[in-house]
């Protein structure tokens, strides 16, 4: 499998507090990964900064073989919606949208009619299952539902890697276990590389590879 | 910028909407209807002077004839000398000029007011060749012939073809008019030739016993000027007729209409834009709050790939909408107020000097005022400017939000919230 993402001795650190000590590792494209630890261990900084929206205080990240370091913040948001998809704990929907027009939403600046920006947005919808509830708002949703918005939503673009927060943190066992199915699912059948940053051991061993962070530092290597 | 997420935006966040729409509506149609009030009263300003198609009377203060028998000139209509109206012929900004006589003729058998004008003029009383009731108005090359008021007509039992007497001399009636058709400015009973009260008034004693009158002069003088130099003509005319000059324009009309009237004049572009600064603030206290609310959503448009410009034309387009849709609302509200506005009736006292009658008859020293409709309206250029500049402050306040979202940091606000 070829390198997707690698990062070499990254360092975040907030004002004197260092967060993310030294973190080398990488991720292959079409693998299911997870990055463990406690809350504080500096997991969810790590996230940030694989997917940009957080620059290193020191160290590289490098994405398909380029560096991504050096791209101004429009470059890596261009970066973003071209290669990855996000998916965090509280879904981050938009409230005034509909189910439909939230997963069209990374589209709005991309030049597409509209008719295909909604074709393209009610097929993930209903690739997660969500075919029945295109034109809910949010609020009419629940926290599952919510989670399989904000699914759809990364995959608008086709991204090669899915990055999710915490994606079941806010969810019911049964819930979370469909969002896993979901990660899964796309992992086996379409070849998405999926990073999942928790807490919670169950859904660390639905990756094929695990991380452990502890203290800013990653502790252990394969699972 | 993405015109659905606009909608959902203005429309899923109501309050905020409405207190911005509801701000700029209010701005607008404040500026607007002040404008429309202001407006108003400088054409009724304008009315009693328009009526006979002029934009300045005017006249000389001189002596109080010494004695109240057969022709004479009211101390308000000394004569205004040949020389003198070349000299306001020549002023720049003059268009046309009416020269008129005006005099008082008390005979034993009565009381007369009689005017004299030119009938090819087109500024002045000659308009009332448009207000003829019967018979014909005067006309070129006539002499000896007068055209009498249909009132003054009917109480003193005249109709076309009747003979009246000026001073001793015989004239014959031509027609009838209707002197209410031009106001109440310069109104007679009877109207002549200029030439023939020309005559008249250079061979009447009590005339000529305290005024140098010149068969070539005239004593009332009626002057249509350039809209836009008026008020700078009715200054030079003044200053050729000098220090008993009386000259009526719309701006010594305005001067006694009222003080409020005064105030809102001269203040209404000021209180208005003041209006218009607050009703932006109004707008930027909507969005401000809305950049608060949004933070987070914010944070997750650079999350999924908008770019920096992405973001700015999104919240800018908001601002810019909810100032468009704010003044246009205002224009409506605008012009709902000025329509209500038309409805008030307004009263322009017109000054015993421009129509004198003697105070000892009866009537004579009863206020004469025109009375008409305000005519309240929204020009179509400062309506324009308005929505332009409002539109222009949309613009404004929604680039200094989009600096202000430029600063959100994505992960700072996807972490915490």
């Amino acid at each position: 499998m070829n390198e997707l993402l690698k990062c070499i001795d990254l360092h975040k650190s907030f004002g004197r507090v260092d967060v993310v000590k030294g973190v080398s590792l990488s991720f292959h494209t079409g693998a299911f990964s997870s990055i463990m630890g406690r809350s504080g261990s500096g997991k969810t900084t790590l996230l940030h900064l694989l997917s940009a929206l957080e620059a290193p205080t020191s160290g590289s990240i490098f994405f398909e073989g380029k560096e991504i370091n050096s791209l101004n913040e429009d470059q890596l948001a261009l970066w973003r919606r071209e290669h990855i998809g996000l998916v965090f704990q509280a879904f981050y929907l938009i409230p005034t949208l509909s189910a439909l027009e939230n997963v069209a939403f990374p589209l709005y600046p991309v030049k597409v009619t509209p008719d295909e920006r909604r074709e393209r947005a009610r097929a993930r919808l209903e690739q997660v299952g969500l075919g029945h509830r295109l034109e809910h708002r949010p609020s009419r949703l629940s926290g599952g539902e919510q989670q399989r918005v904000a699914i759809a939503r990364a995959l608008i673009n086709h991204p090669t890697l899915i990055l999710a927060d915490e994606p079941t943190g806010n969810l019911d066992k049964k819930s979370g276990e469909e969002i896993l199915e979901i990660f899964s699912r796309l992992n086996r059948e379409e070849g998405v590389a999926v990073i999942v940053v928790t807490h919670d051991s169950e859904v660390a061993a639905v990756a094929t590879h695990s991380f452990t962070m502890v203290d800013g530092t990653l502790e252990d290597g394969k699972r | 910028m993405n015109i659905s997420y606009l909608g959902s935006e203005l429309l899923h966040r109501p309050r905020r909407s409405l207190a911005a729409l509801l701000s700029m509506t209010f701005g607008v149609a404040l500026l607007l209807s002040l404008q429309a009030y202001s407006n108003g009263y400088r054409l009724a300003a304008r009315a009693p002077l328009a009526e006979i198609g002029a934009d300045i009377a005017a006249q000389r203060q001189g002596k109080v004839p010494q004695a109240f028998e057969g022709i004479l000139f009211p101390h308000s209509t000394a004569p205004i000398h040949s020389d003198e109206i070349d000299t306001i012929r020549r002023i720049a900004g003059v268009e046309d000029i009416g020269e008129s006589v005006f005099f008082w003729d008390f005979e034993k058998s009565g009381f007369l007011v009689v005017l004299g004008l030119n009938p090819a003029s087109k500024t002045g009383p000659a308009r009332l060749g448009s207000a003829v009731l019967q018979g014909r108005f005067l006309g070129t090359g006539d002499h000896d012939v007068a055209v009498a008021d249909a009132t003054y007509a009917r109480s003193n039992n005249l109709s076309a073809g009747s003979n009246v007497s000026i001073a001793g001399r015989p004239f014959e009636v031509v027609g009838l008019v209707d002197t209410s058709r031009i106001g109440q400015v310069a109104n007679a009973n009877l109207y002549i030739m200029v030439d023939d009260a020309r005559a008249l008034a250079h061979a009447a004693k009590n005339v000529m016993a305290v005024h140098d009158f010149r068969p070539t002069d005239a004593n009332i003088v009626f002057i249509k000027a350039n809209q836009a130099k008026v008020e700078s003509v009715a200054q030079a005319v003044g200053s050729v007729l000098g220090s008993q000059a009386l000259v009526s324009s719309a701006q010594s009309f305005s001067e006694v209409i009222g003080e409020a009237y005064g105030l809102v004049d001269r203040f209404s572009w000021l209180v208005g834009l003041a209006g218009l600064l607050v009703a932006v603030v109004g707008l930027v206290r909507a969005i401000s709050s809305t950049l608060r609310e949004r933070r987070r959503d914010i944070g997750v448009m650079r999350a999924v790939g908008w770019s920096r410009g992405d973001v700015s034309m999104q919240l800018t387009s908001e601002a810019v909408s909810l100032a468009a849709g704010g003044s246009i609302a205002g224009l409506v509200l605008a012009l709902l107020v000025s329509r209500v506005l038309s409805l008030m009736r307004v009263s322009i006292p017109v000054p015993w000097e421009l129509s004198p009658t003697p105070h000892f008859l009866p009537g004579g020293a009863v206020p004469m005022a025109v009375t008409i409709s305000l005519s309240a309206r929204i020009d179509p250029l400062p309506a324009a400017l308005t929505v332009a500049l409002s539109v222009l402050c949309g613009l404004a306040v929604g680039l200094w939000v989009s600096r202000r979202a430029a600063h959100i940091r994505p992960a700072e606000v996807l972490r915490s919230e």
